[in-house]
């Protein structure tokens, strides 16, 4: 049942840290504060820790899944359901992948053309992109483990840029605390749990991971940091605009680069937008990479032709969405899917594995 | 004697000899025959004349074998006062030693065994100055192009029975060898039989310096990266032998090849050790910083110009507006333009004898700078950029490691030119996979960073006291990870005036 | 075969990738705006555009032309321009007082929707005709960074607050908050002054008062938490010109149903100039300490009583009751409301001289 991955394939467990906090940090980021806003106004930023504390639940079910049968989704899925069935259904999840990073690399392209090249085309942009996101992939999980880890690290600095937004802000709007119903705190929890998506590809490169008892530690510690991350940009945002200034403001995070001043550079949106490049790249690795990978395991398609496959299909499907509208029909069919998949599916799997273990042992 | 000589018997034999018939077409093929004063009995030298050392041959070889008592070949090992003579029956080698510089010594009363005595004449340069690496403090011996000469100069500064040398012979044609170095019992031996292996692997006619050996046996042979570090300081070599790497010792190249290596060492010079680690660290960031910025800054200037002007602080801006007034051009072949006459520049400098060299660069630095922004055809905002950027390329310690950093720069200009600022991020992007992706002998090129070993990051961005240097790169794989015993070259804990 | 493929496929690449260039020097870069009343429904909008001598001075250049809507302003615009205009680097946008007092909202859209346009951009109100204003030459580094640099000094160190687009829009959607603009005026060809703060009404942007130079020094103790700014005090027959170097002050509510609001305000300062009779002794300092006291609580006191009247709360008097009020969802137009009307606001000031001067 479990697989066999090559010792020199295998990457160490701290750098689970990385895989999973840029795959949680991506496009979302950028525009999330509006949405939970709306249901929880000025109180939202209750419901990003609480969707937090709800993500380290599901990272946790997602262990002991694995744990069982010490393979990935695919294993699991034979394990429950027999060897045909269950490749069928994780079939199923190439698609989810693919619509994971079609709808990561639109929303991007729509951002650059709305914010700096309106003319920029869609398609030879993805173009480039895909083919760089090809010659990652076939470096390896390693190489995919890599752009996780720069793309992380280095972008970090950004977070520096915030400080700029103080002088323009009140801390005191998020007062009073809890002045919202406990309902529309935990709609904005379901929101805000869309912009956490992305740490189900767990269930995919588990096997790579060399020492995955010691990764549950670091998995976690992604989880918090993404979560006091989320906070505290939703704080800084609350703070930077009025409510009703922020209804208005499609992309917040963006907007409050639009206040930063640096000595040698008058404008920083430009160069955020530009180094979010790197932040969305393991977005679109990873999903990819996932993707590709339940093909080799399901339909047995080697993953250089498979990766090269799933790149078409992005590349091809990308162009289907076109305006503001679509884009948004695109990130919420993508963001429902995979509200239903990390909070309902995975821990039903949970209690498949445990029902279908008993079973088998009897 | 001379009757024997022309004996019609020894012609035949003489003519038999295959390895004899190509030999004589060269005009400096000697064959002579003596007699032995003593027993009488008749011997032949054959030697190429020009890479013998005929002192040797007049005064430690000759005399001994004319008048000592010499019956057979056994015998000269015992009255010739040479080292290296060695007997054998294998008629194949014959070519092989006399071209290596051997005498070759036959008798008449044994036909099928021969005696090589090393006569080799050694053509040596003295050791002088690095040149390519040269640090003010520190030694000042570099390499030369003599395999002996150079593992001499390693071998004095690791006088330990450890240090083993390996010897391969590559090149069909030029017989090259190939002095594989480590040390036993600290270099991880599947690091030394892959190299060992990729080098009997090179199939290859000629090899003339080590830089194709580089080429030939590195992980990723399309990379615009040197994949394996190459050095002219016996300091370097040492140092680095001892940390647990390989060195590979070519003859005829004054440049050692160390494996596995990493990127962040091709911006350590060997200086650094020699200054304290608060100066060499600063020194080695300044180094990174310059890399950046060199690869960097003309990218920069093209894409903001081009696309984001909004980016420009008020003040820069008429500075930059009023310098491109009278410039025809976009950016980008402003930009291309500049970098190309000072990679001409370079270029003319480097083909040219030192002296005339200098005069290029005076010429081309001031006299084609100013003219040309007088004529309009570029801006001295960009002049001023494109010069710092080329003065900080070459601050790369290792002269392989600034080409390449040279050349980067042009795709980072193609993609500025397309996409802007957001080309030069998608630009580094494949920089970055591409670093990701490269190994040094299967050990990831960007180590410390990527994998990350924070234990490595000793002596990596920044050097820290060598106190702190008590362990070996992780990821050498040492078999023996301690360099020496931390807790001794610890500082007692004293308080005030104790 | 497949490098031919590959080569064709990366030639297209680099020939249909690009995008639409905008080279420094080949845009006309715009860097202030103004707009003016022309006629019902006709508005007249002139544009400053860097213009740069070859040495490196700022010549004023400005377009003029009449239209109905922002956008279609700028379009008649490009028609006079040599080069494509850019509103990459606008710093200030200037209205005339007339259009402000007709209402804003048309005009404001523009500068919030375009991406391109930086969140620091200056909304000023002009005492006069903003044509006129933008048609002179202050400094010689263009108008434009004249009157930036001239709010901008105002702000960091004198009684201006803190004003940009970024806090007008801010302002403008609070609830409980009502927006204010600086208000400039034109003197001369070369010399313009900061001659006031215009406050405005929520519902078309339109200004409904405007609050003198000498009442600035109270507006900003009321409206930024932490500030400087400097003041006259004048006692019977000597005067100190008071610098405050740090003051901040802190509200608190005393009394619900109805709202009593109480503001602290803290002043540290030091005596720049004297000029009277006396030395400054410790006793002259606490003297002026205590009038200026009672001055700051009485003016502070005046002018919420003004705002209160003009049915205005630029000092966001409703947003802070709502933040200590669990429960209390306010109106956007609160300041209408019965609860504004009868709000009763305490002043308590604390002044503290602590240097003054090198002199005894």
């Amino acid at each position: 049942m479990s697989v066999s991955i090559p010792e020199k394939s295998k990457i160490s467990h701290f750098l689970v840290f990385f895989l999973i906090s840029s795959m949680q940090i991506g496009i979302g980021v950028l525009g999330f504060q509006r949405i939970i806003a709306k249901t929880a106004g000025y109180d939202a930023w209750i419901s990003v820790i609480i969707a937090g504390l709800f993500n380290h639940i599901i990272i946790w079910i997602m262990f002991k899944v694995l744990e069982s049968t010490n393979g990935d989704l695919v294993s699991v899925h034979t394990f429950i359901l027999g060897n045909k069935v269950g490749k069928i259904i994780s079939s199923v999840f190439t698609i989810y992948f693919v619509l994971l990073a079609t709808a990561v690399l639109r929303t991007y392209i729509e951002i650059i053309q709305v914010w700096m090249f309106p003319d920029l085309k869609t398609f030879w942009y993805a173009f480039a992109y895909l083919l760089a996101t090809i010659y990652i992939i076939y470096g390896g999980f390693r190489t995919v483990t890599g752009i996780a880890f720069f793309c992380t690290v280095l972008p970090s600095y950004l977070i520096l840029t915030f400080a700029y937004t103080v002088p323009f802000s009140n801390f005191e709007s998020i007062l009073p605390i809890f002045d919202h119903k406990l309902k529309d705190i935990f709609l904005a929890t379901r929101d805000m749990s869309l912009t956490y998506l992305g740490f189900e590809t767990l269930m995919m490169y588990y096997p790579y991971i060399k020492n995955p008892e010691k990764s549950k530690k670091w998995a976690h510690l992604a989880i918090l940091s993404t979560t006091f991350l989320y906070t505290v940009l939703t704080i800084i945002t609350f703070a930077y605009f009025s409510e009703g200034q922020l209804e208005k403001t499609v992309w917040a995070t963006l907007s409050m680069w639009k206040i930063v001043q640096l000595p040698f550079v008058e404008r920083f949106e430009y160069i955020g937008i530009a180094n979010w490049n790197l932040i969305i790249l393991p977005n679109i690795c990873i999903a990819i990479w996932c993707s590709s990978r339940i093909l080799k395991r399901t339909v047995n398609i080697k993953q250089k032709k498979g990766v090269i496959l799933i790149a078409l299909l992005c590349l091809v499907s990308l162009n289907f969405f076109e305006t503001r509208d679509q884009i948004n029909w695109l990130n919420d069919l993508t963001g429902k899917i995979g509200f239903y998949v990390n909070y309902f599916y995975i821990p039903f799997l949970l209690v498949t594995v445990l029902i279908v273990r008993k079973v088998k042992k009897k | 004697m001379k009757s024997w000589f022309f004996k019609s018997e020894v012609k035949n034999d003489m003519e038999k000899k295959e390895w004899e018939k190509f030999l004589v077409r060269s005009n400096d093929f000697k064959k002579i025959f003596y007699v032995n004063q003593k027993t009488k009995v008749r011997f032949c030298f054959s030697f190429m004349s020009t890479i013998i050392d005929e002192n040797t041959l007049q005064t430690n070889i000759l005399p001994y074998l004319l008048e000592k008592d010499f019956n057979e070949l056994d015998d000269i090992k015992l009255i010739v006062p040479m080292s290296d003579v060695q007997i054998s029956d294998d008629a194949s080698q014959i070519e092989q030693k006399i071209f290596n510089g051997y005498i070759l010594v036959t008798i008449e009363t044994e036909k099928k065994r021969f005696a090589f005595i090393a006569a080799q004449k050694e053509i040596v340069r003295t050791v002088a100055p690095p040149e390519v690496e040269f640090s003010v403090i520190g030694p000042k011996e570099s390499f030369v192009e003599s395999i002996g000469q150079n593992l001499n100069l390693i071998r004095k500064r690791l006088p330990i029975k450890e240090l083993i040398v390996e010897e391969l012979t590559v090149g069909k044609l030029s017989k090259t060898r190939v002095g594989i170095m480590h040390v036993e019992g600290i270099a991880d031996p599947e690091n030394l039989n892959t190299i060992i292996q990729r080098i009997k692997d090179i199939e290859i006619d000629n090899i003339v310096d080590s830089s194709y050996i580089v080429q030939i046996i590195s992980d990723n042979k399309h990379s615009p990266f040197p994949l394996l570090l190459d050095t002219e300081r016996p300091d370097r070599v040492a140092a680095i032998l001892a940390e647990g790497k390989i060195a590979i010792v070519v003859d005829g190249s004054p440049h050692i090849l160390i494996a596995p290596t990493t990127l962040v060492e091709f911006f350590g010079s060997f200086e650094d050790y020699y200054l304290n680690y608060i100066l060499s660290s600063f020194f080695r960031l300044i180094r990174l910083f310059a890399v950046a910025f060199s690869i960097l800054i003309t990218p920069i200037y093209v894409a903001t110009l081009s696309y984001h002007y909004e980016l420009i602080p008020k003040d820069l801006l008429s500075t930059l507006i009023t310098s491109r007034r009278e410039v025809p051009l976009p950016p980008i072949l402003e930009a291309l333009f500049l970098e190309l006459t000072i990679e001409l520049l370079r270029e003319a400098g480097a083909r040219l004898p030192t002296k005339v060299g200098q005069t290029i660069g005076i010429v081309g630095g001031i006299v084609i700078g100013t003219a040309s922004v007088q004529a309009g055809l570029t801006s001295n905002v960009l002049l001023i950029l494109v010069a710092l950027s080329a003065l900080a390329s070459f601050t790369t310690p290792v002269y392989k490691m600034g080409n390449t950093i040279r050349v980067l720069r042009f795709p980072f200009l193609l993609f500025a030119e397309l996409w802007g600022l957001l080309g030069v991020v998608f630009c580094f992007i494949l920089l970055m996979t591409h670093l990701l992706r490269l190994t040094s002998l299967g050990r990831p090129f960007l180590e410390p960073l990527y994998p990350l070993r924070v234990h490595d990051f000793k002596d990596a961005l920044i050097r820290l006291p060598f106190s702190k240097q008590n362990m070996r790169p992780q990821f050498l794989r040492t078999e023996q990870p301690v360099r020496f015993n931390k807790k001794k070259t610890k500082d007692k804990k004293q308080d005030i005036d104790e | 075969m497949t490098n031919r493929f590959g080569v064709g496929l990366l030639s297209l690449f680099f020939l249909t990738g690009c995008v639409q260039k905008e080279i420094l020097d080949d845009i006309a870069i715009e860097i202030a705006r103004g707009y003016d009343w022309k006629e019902e429904d006709k508005i007249e909008g002139t544009m400053l555009v860097y213009n740069f001598q070859p040495d490196k001075s700022i010549k004023n250049t400005t377009l003029t032309t009449t239209a109905s809507t922002s956008r279609e302003l700028v379009n008649y615009l490009q028609e006079q321009s040599p080069e494509p205009l850019s509103e990459g680097s606008l710093e200030v946008f200037l209205f005339g007082k007339k259009l402000a007092n007709e209402g804003l909202i048309d005009y404001l859209d523009a500068p919030i929707r375009n991406a391109s346009i930086g969140a620091r951009l200056f909304l000023v109100v002009v005492d006069g005709n903003a044509k006129e204003l933008l048609n002179g030459n202050y400094g010689n580094r263009g108008n434009a960074i004249f009157i930036s640099n001239l709010l901008l000094h105002n702000i960091k160190y004198e009684n201006l607050p803190k004003t940009n687009l970024q806090l007008f829009f801010r302002d403008y959607y609070e609830v409980g908050k009502t927006g204010f603009l600086p208000q400039i005026k034109k003197i001369d060809d070369n010399k313009l002054e900061l001659n006031g703060i215009s406050f405005f009404k929520t519902d078309k942007i339109r200004v409904i008062d405007t609050l003198e130079t000498e009442k600035m020094f109270y507006f900003k103790l009321l409206v930024d938490k932490f500030s400087e700014g400097s003041h006259i005090v004048e006692r019977d027959a000597d005067k100190a010109v008071i610098r405050s170097i740090s003051s901040r002050h802190k509200m608190k509510i005393t009394k619900r149903d109805p709202y009593t609001v109480t503001v602290h305000i803290k002043i540290r300062g030091i005596i720049r100039e004297y000029t009277g009779p006396g030395t400054l002794t410790k006793k002259v300092i606490t003297k002026y300490e205590k009038a200026l006291e009672e001055e700051v609580t009485k003016e502070c006191e005046a002018l919420i009583k003004r705002f209160q009247e003009q049915e205005i709360d630029p000092v966001g008097l409703g947003f802070f009751i709502q933040t200590r009020t669990r429960g209390l969802h306010l109106k956007k137009d609160w300041e209408e409301s019965d609860m504004y009307k009868n709000l009763t606001v305490k002043v308590v000031t604390d002044v503290k001289v602590l240097e003054s001067g090198v002199i005894e």
